[in-house]
């Protein structure tokens, strides 16, 4: 019994990881080829968590219906990225740091009461697509195939990205712009575009992100605040700008919580601080990053 | 610089700018409650309660010949945004009374607002006996809803119904109202199933997004039936999360909630994925089986009227009754100065639409009884209902 | 800053706020403070962001520490307030020198995130420290100090104790504001704002630029401290809440407003946000969305908040002025 107990929280606190990568890793996209680190990853979260919901009510929920929404919401909320990169950030680039985070907390405002204008402040609810909506018993442990499916997926997508960066002429450069802008800009490419790709790409994470959690968790104002905290606990810990440690900071994140509530209940709110405090004392760039 | 002059002056003009206008000579109720958010489910339909006792009380010819007014404010279930807007009320918009809150976080810290600008204050929600324990009475807070003791009999008296049960364990989220419901069950439940042991306990946050791991080591214990303190929100998302993981299945559906999750306004909220066969409460059944008093069945029809919905709520009740009680205050003091309608609701009693009820002259409250019941499927209804509502507890005795 | 007009402009907008018990309702006694007060909290900030250029996301943790121990002393342990308002003051301080130690040997968004991270382990504690704290309930009525020694002052003997603590705190935090005034214009202060403006050539210089940005820490700390305890005597209790992160950004907001490139930027910033809020609450419950769009027109439109927009317009006006002569 104990060994499926523990099995069953070691998987719980994988698929919580597997979400928050998901999540995490456009965050660490966008800083590391940007420098920019944007407080509203969470609310793009949050605006696919709606959209999928609102395209649900649209598509009536048959069996494909949640595949469509979900596809819907990702693409949504990249448009919607790259729409606020073309009109805002253009032109913020080159200014202070503080400037553009002071930005992405205004947008986080804004786009917290549109949410609220457009769905209302109660709290709503998506179902488990039905192909999915089983469990599957692992060493004892009862594990639901949505939270599998999860397990699979972020990784999945995660690799693919780290393929597009590191093996692509695409890739090559993004991460040469990460290096030295104006040198990229002097050779000829075309920064602009780069940068506007990254960012589409980024929220189009997002979007899938929150949609993809609409099963599992309930779809509710204030949910863009609590995952951008969980998110950049978990960048920093890997690393900004390092994919993979945003991968390995998720899966540590994701069992501090999981098995923190056995061993300090009262505390584990305050040891994801204090472990990211911890870090960023004794090795600021995190397990995986590269100093700035 | 010489604009500072200028940005003197501004500073001063700003300072002593008027504020809004002034409303007639209504009688004022400031109410501070949840409006968005997890816990909204609940405190919107009490705002629409309070709303439909004003509109019909207004349409009487008002209090003391003077119409009632609601100024309601967004509390997001949180005790500092509770205090924040309460004395904006009380200081700005001159409220002459305060009624709402939610939580038991919110309405003890506006108790306090309350007593310091003598301001009576009446509470539909907040169950923790915190609130009116003799360290934090006052002559101003009064308690419309029940509280932790009552429910945790009653939660006791239901555990001890069912089968084979030995081992519980429960999960209520970490503050003053899962604290105090959890130790009032477990107080209770010694008397009515000393067979019954309690053998671990979970503490989620208000608000929990993930309760996983909390549903994973709950499952570990293999325990008979659960006790579960969530509410709103919350247990909407913990049921969504523990269905799949196989909790109710393992359990048998031995749940028992405490936390009024069996009213219409929660069954709707999860449809179709409602745990079904669990034991759950609710102030008011809404569709009633057996014979349903008359006041009740015109309350639920009024309040269809005025909320143009197709199922009355199960919370309206409470919001309707505290706007009801104070209505009877002031009339019986002759006065809307809180001290007077202070003593005059002290030991009194007053009319709702599911019995009478009044306030206890030691500690202000109604130790209300609740309906208990096992949720089931309907087909009549796209919900899960509460069957055979009972009020429980059967033998509560305040002290 | 111009030292040419000796008109004391500052000790008339001060005389102006006292008069306001008198001249005003009891609301906006109760607005003028929650000015006063965000006054100090954004200054002690702007010490960080305008004068040394260190960008803080966890201030707020040193006006919570400082409002906590102020309450816990005077609630629980029933101390006077001439006892437990310095003690806050030192409390917030040390706990200032051990995080901003650490805080400030990062550079920029490293340094932002650990203040960040300390912030939230500020409000984790008092979030979960129930016996001492009060948790998530909070600790409300947290008496006012002793002040019937306003009593037998002429003018002040017919005025509630509400407006007596007004007085009283603005006259605390007139006295802060004079010393932080005197801080930021003495030698100490242009070594900061070198510090700002070129770290390496400041090191160049000789100047130990970790010791002065940790001491730029700590008093800004302790006087947000001192911010925080006259809050929570102000507000009737305190919350965990009141050290949740979204304070410190609303208080970076207001520095930003009013504008960091000049002392009185931040105060500025305090009076148009406290205000701002109050009149657009009244009529609409999106207060959020139009304090971001007030965000994006800062920064878009007047980067320098209202005081750089007013004196540039000011220089402008000089300017043209003079060409005309």
């Amino acid at each position: 019994m104990a060994a499926s107990f523990l099995f069953g929280q070691f998987m719980g606190g994988l698929t919580t990881a597997m979400f928050l990568f998901l999540i995490a890793s456009g965050l660490s996209l966008v800083f590391g080829v940007m420098r920019l680190v944007n407080f509203a990853h969470g609310s793009f979260y949050m605006i696919g968590a709606y959209l999928a919901w609102q395209a649900i009510q649209w598509v009536h929920p048959t069996g494909a219906g949640f595949w469509i929404a979900t596809l819907f919401a990702a693409c949504g909320v990249g448009v919607l990225g790259g729409v606020v990169e073309r009109l805002f950030f253009r032109s913020l680039y080159g200014r202070e740091e503080l400037y553009q985070l002071l930005f992405t907390y205004a947008l986080v405002l804004i786009l917290g009461d549109a949410a609220k204008f457009l769905w209302g402040t109660g709290q709503l609810s998506v179902s488990t697509p039905p192909v999915l909506a089983g469990s599957v018993v692992i060493f004892g442990s009862t594990q639901p195939l949505y939270n599998l499916f999860m397990m699979v997926v972020g990784p999945s997508i995660a690799f693919f990205g780290w393929l597009v960066l590191n093996k692509t002429g695409v890739g090559r450069m993004v991460r040469a712009a990460q290096m030295d802008r104006e040198m990229l800009d002097a050779l000829g490419a075309n920064v602009g575009h780069i940068y506007l790709g990254m960012f589409v790409f980024s929220s189009f994470l997002a979007g899938l992100s929150g949609a993809l959690v609409t099963p599992i968790q309930s779809i509710v104002p204030g949910m863009d605040v609590l995952i951008i905290v969980q998110a950049f606990i978990v960048v920093v810990i890997g690393g900004l700008g390092s994919f993979w440690g945003t991968f390995w900071g998720s899966v540590i994140y994701g069992q501090v919580l999981s098995f923190g509530i056995l061993i300090f209940p009262s505390f584990s709110l305050f040891s994801v601080f204090a472990l990211m405090a911890v870090i960023l004392i004794v090795r600021p760039w995190g397990l995986f990053g590269r100093p700035l | 610089m010489r604009f500072r002059h200028g940005l003197a002056i501004a500073c001063a003009a700003v300072a002593l700018s008027p504020q809004g206008a002034r409303a007639a000579d209504n009688i004022k109720i400031g109410v501070p409650i949840p409006l968005s958010g997890p816990t909204s489910v609940y405190g919107v339909p009490i705002l629409k309660g309070a709303e439909l006792a004003v509109q019909q009380i207004n349409a009487a010819g008002g209090v003391l010949g003077r119409k009632l007014e609601i100024l309601s404010r967004d509390s997001k279930a949180n005790a500092d945004e509770a205090v924040r807007l309460s004395r904006e009320l009380i200081i700005k918009d001159n409220v002459d009374f305060l009624a709402g809150t939610l939580t038991s976080a919110e309405a003890p810290a506006v108790s306090t607002v309350a007593k310091e600008n003598k301001i009576v204050f009446l509470a539909p929600s907040s169950k923790s006996t915190i609130l009116t324990d003799e360290k934090h009475i006052n002559p101003y807070i009064f308690r419309v809803a029940s509280n932790t003791d009552v429910e945790g009999l009653a939660g006791a008296e239901e555990m001890a119904k069912l089968k084979d049960v030995k081992t519980i364990v429960t999960i209520a989220p970490d503050y003053a109202y899962g604290r105090d419901s959890i130790a009032a069950f477990i107080k209770a439940l010694k008397e009515k199933a000393p067979n019954m042991q309690v053998v671990d306990s979970q503490w989620p946050k208000l608000g929990e997004p993930d309760f996983t791991a909390f549903i994973n080591a709950m499952m570990s214990k293999s325990p008979d039936a659960v006790y579960c303190s969530l509410f709103a929100g919350d247990f909407v998302t913990f049921s969504k999360q523990a269905t799949p993981l196989g909790l109710f299945k393992k359990i048998d559906n031995r749940l028992v909630d405490g936390g009024e999750v069996g009213t219409i306004d929660e069954a709707q909220a999860l449809g179709k994925d409602y745990p079904y066969g669990i034991i759950a409460n609710t102030y008011d059944p809404v569709i009633w089986t057996g014979t349903e008093p008359p006041e009740h069945k015109k309350f639920i029809e009024d309040l269809k009227a005025y909320t143009k919905a197709q199922y009355a709520s199960g919370w309206s009740i409470m919001g309707y009754q505290m706007i009801e009680a104070l209505a009877e205050g002031i009339k019986k003091a002759n006065s809307t100065k809180s001290d007077a309608v202070s003593k005059a609701l002290e030991g009194m009693t007053f009319d709702t639409p599911v019995g009478k009820r009044s306030f206890s002259v030691k500690s202000h409250e109604t130790f209300a009884p609740e309906f208990w019941g096992t949720m089931v499927k309907d087909a009549n209804y796209p919900f899960a209902l509460l069957k055979d509502p009972q009020p429980m507890p059967t033998d509560f005795k305040a002290n | 800053m111009n030292i040419g007009r000796r008109i004391p402009w500052t000790l008339i907008v001060f005389l102006a706020f006292a008069t306001i018990p008198w001249m005003g309702s009891r609301y906006n006694v109760f607005l003028a403070e929650q000015i006063a007060i965000d006054a100090l909290f954004a200054v002690s900030l702007n010490l960080l962001l305008g004068s040394t250029g260190l960008v803080s996301f966890g201030h707020v943790a040193y006006f919570g520490v400082g409002a906590y121990i102020c309450a816990i002393l005077m609630k629980t342990y029933e101390l006077p307030f001439f006892i437990a308002f310095p003690a806050a003051g030192v409390g917030t301080a040390l706990f200032a020198l051990v995080s901003g130690f650490f805080c400030v040997r990062l550079i920029k968004l490293y340094f932002a995130m650990l203040t960040l991270a300390f912030s939230q382990i500020v409000w984790a504690i008092v979030y979960k420290w129930n016996d001492v704290t009060g948790g998530d309930q909070g600790l409300p009525e947290i008496p006012f100090p002793n002040l019937d020694w306003m009593n037998s002052v002429p003018f002040l003997s017919d005025l509630k104790v509400n407006d007596q603590f007004y007085l009283f705190s603005l006259a605390i935090i007139a006295v802060a504001l004079a010393i932080l005034h005197r801080i930021v214009r003495s030698p100490f202060g242009r070594v900061l704002t070198t510090i700002r403006d070129n770290p390496e050539r400041a090191a160049f210089l000789g100047i130990n630029v970790r010791a002065y940005q940790l001491a730029a820490f700590v008093v800004a700390g302790t006087f947000a401290g001192f911010a925080g305890a006259l809050y929570g005597i102000f507000s009737r209790g305190v919350f965990a809440d009141y050290v949740f992160w979204s304070k410190s950004a609303e208080v970076m907001i207001m520095t930003i407003l009013g504008g960091m490139d000049f002392f009185w930027g931040p105060p500025v910033g305090a009076l148009a946000l406290v205000w701002l809020n109050q009149e657009i609450t009244d009529y609409t419950e999106y207060w959020p969305f139009v304090l971001g769009t007030i965000l994006l027109f800062l920064l878009f439109v007047f980067p320098g908040g209202i005081v750089g927009g007013l004196n540039a317009l000011w220089l402008r006006v000089r300017a043209r002025s003079r060409a005309r002569a």
